[in-house]
């Protein structure tokens, strides 16, 4: 099947040998030839069926043939079929060649995609770690932001009560030193000073400050 | 065309002296052959032009084999002609039909430049009769040979006899034996004639048309020219035809050890192909 | 005679390649794939029928001729 079969090296004997065989039917050829041996059957084959053929020339032929036929092996056609066998056969070895290569290529191609597809993954990891980071710090920050300013507004509201009730104090006292005074330039005197203050201090007690 | 006159004369001299002379005057004695035909010698010198050419043109292809690619047009020309011829051989032969490839180049060459040098000078190794009959020979003897080999001598000769019949019925095996005996020589006969016909009628042809042209006054030109695409033609088709036949004489008789290896699958072939 | 029957032959080789060429471009034209396995076919009948006439020719008008 392959071409190996087509190639059948021609020994060097049997080119000698195939030359010299032709050498003879042409020496026979140009021997029947010259002397005439089948010149009457020549003319006989003419006669009766009229097409001309000469024996001798036939003889030449085969032996021109036989020796042509090793000769044109050994010189050109033998060469020529291990040329195209070479060719073809290089041909097959270049085309597995690329086909490994390809191979290795596509090799090549899955890791490099396989890695690609990790640094992806640990870089998709970390940016998400660090956004988690990020947003941890705010809420973080944001709490302390806000109990600060909690703090201040309790603190403020404190300072604002102490200072209310500071001022309210300071206001009963003061409204009770303008009503006993009051009083006093009313009643001009005999008025016992602790009952009177503890009766007004009483009635302030029951007026409801209106803040 | 003196020259050309002169250099077939030349090669005629020798047994058979039908000069050029003779040839145009020799239409009514058309006993005689037309053309003169070569000698020995002439023969001899003819064959060795073709086989010249032949080899200066595979030296020439020699140069340009490697191993890459061949980039000579000769070599590239030869290598289109080993391809057609293994197309030939395996299509028609088989698989193992590509050790007779060298033997169908070789004839297949020969045939191609004898019938270009049949256009140019007019004689050619292939319009000599004898010649074709040679070969003719040794493709027929090769096919003998052959089918000898693959089927052993005896086996070879069953082969002529025919399909295997009673015991009774021996005068009709006789028949077909001889019968097929005869076929065997008319392949010879039919090789050699096909080629001598076509290429040497194919010079009578332009010869009779020459003396049309010169009769009817036009004597500057030469109508015989004309058929020279058709000769051109025929010089392929006559080398193919030989190498096609050789093939199909070669897979007659050496078809029958294929059928033995792969009868298994023709058989299954047969029983699945009628199915639809 | 002799002209009048190679005429004759000629005309029956003519319808006989003729026929096949028919044949073969009939089937090439129905079958553009199978035109290789055609051509060869038909080239190997074209020369077995071209070889009846070169009979005719070189052995039949031969031997008549004398």
């Amino acid at each position: 099947m392959s071409q190996e079969t087509a190639i059948k090296k021609t020994g060097s004997g049997a080119l000698v040998g195939s030359v010299l065989l032709g050498a003879a039917f042409i020496a026979i050829g140009w021997f029947i030839t010259a002397n005439g041996v089948t010149t009457n059957t020549e003319h006989s084959i003419q006669e009766a069926v009229g097409i001309h053929i000469e024996f001798g020339k036939l003889l030449g032929t085969i032996g021109i043939f036989v020796a042509m036929f090793k000769v044109a092996d050994v010189f050109f056609l033998t060469p020529l079929f291990e040329a195209i066998h070479g060719r073809t056969s290089e041909l097959e070895n270049t085309f597995s060649e690329a086909e490994n290569l390809r191979a290795e290529m596509t090799q090549l191609k899955a890791d490099y995609e396989k890695r690609i597809t990790e640094t992806e993954n640990s870089a998709r990891e970390q940016i998400q770690a660090q956004i988690k980071e990020a947003q941890d710090l705010k809420k973080e920050l944001m709490a302390d932001a806000q109990r600060k300013a909690e703090e201040y507004k309790t603190q403020a509201m404190s300072e604002i009560d102490t200072e209310k009730r500071k001022t309210l104090t300071d206001l009963r006292l003061h409204v009770t030193t303008l009503s006993l005074q009051a009083t006093e330039k009313l009643l001009s005197e005999n008025v016992d000073n602790d009952r009177n203050r503890k009766i007004i201090d009483d009635f302030l007690a029951t007026v409801e400050v209106k803040n | 065309m003196d020259l050309l006159t002169r250099f077939n004369m030349l090669l005629a001299s020798g047994t058979e002296t039908v000069g050029g002379e003779a040839a145009e005057h020799g239409a009514e004695a058309a006993h005689h052959v037309v053309a003169p035909l070569p000698s020995f010698y002439g023969l001899m010198v003819l064959i060795a032009i073709v086989f010249l050419v032949m080899i200066g043109f595979l030296a020439s292809a020699k140069g340009g084999l490697n191993k890459k690619f061949f980039t000579k047009t000769t070599t590239k020309l030869l290598e289109q002609l080993f391809v057609f011829i293994e197309g030939l051989a395996v299509g028609i032969i088989g698989a193992h039909g590509r050790k007779y490839i060298p033997m169908m180049m070789v004839f297949w060459l020969t045939i191609f430049i004898g019938n270009l040098v049949a256009l140019l000078i007019h004689a050619s190794p292939t319009s000599d009769l004898s010649f074709n009959l040679g070969m003719a020979l040794i493709a027929v003897g090769y096919v003998q040979f052959e089918g000898m080999k693959a089927n052993g001598v005896v086996g070879h000769f069953r082969h002529f006899a025919g399909p295997k019949l009673p015991l009774a019925m021996i005068p009709i095996t006789l028949m077909i034996f001889i019968i097929e005996i005869i076929s065997e020589t008319m392949k010879n006969v039919s090789l050699s004639l096909r080629l001598y016909g076509n290429i040497y009628g194919g010079g009578e042809a332009v010869k009779a048309m020459n003396n049309l042209g010169a009769q009817y006054g036009v004597p500057w030109l030469n109508f015989g020219d004309f058929l020279f695409p058709i000769k051109l033609l025929t010089c392929v088709v006559q080398a193919l035809i030989f190498c096609l036949l050789f093939a199909v004489y070669l897979s007659l008789v050496t078809h029958h050890e294929e059928d033995h290896e792969e009868g298994h699958d023709h058989s299954a072939h047969g029983e699945t192909a009628p199915a639809h | 005679m002799l002209p009048l029957a190679l005429g004759l032959a000629a005309i029956g080789c003519g319808i006989g390649l003729g026929l096949i060429g028919y044949g073969a471009m009939q089937g090439m034209a129905r079958q553009p794939e199978a035109i290789g396995k055609l051509q060869t076919a038909m080239l190997i009948a074209l020369a077995f029928v071209e070889l009846v006439f070169l009979l005719t020719v070189f052995v039949g008008a031969g031997a008549f001729r004398g």
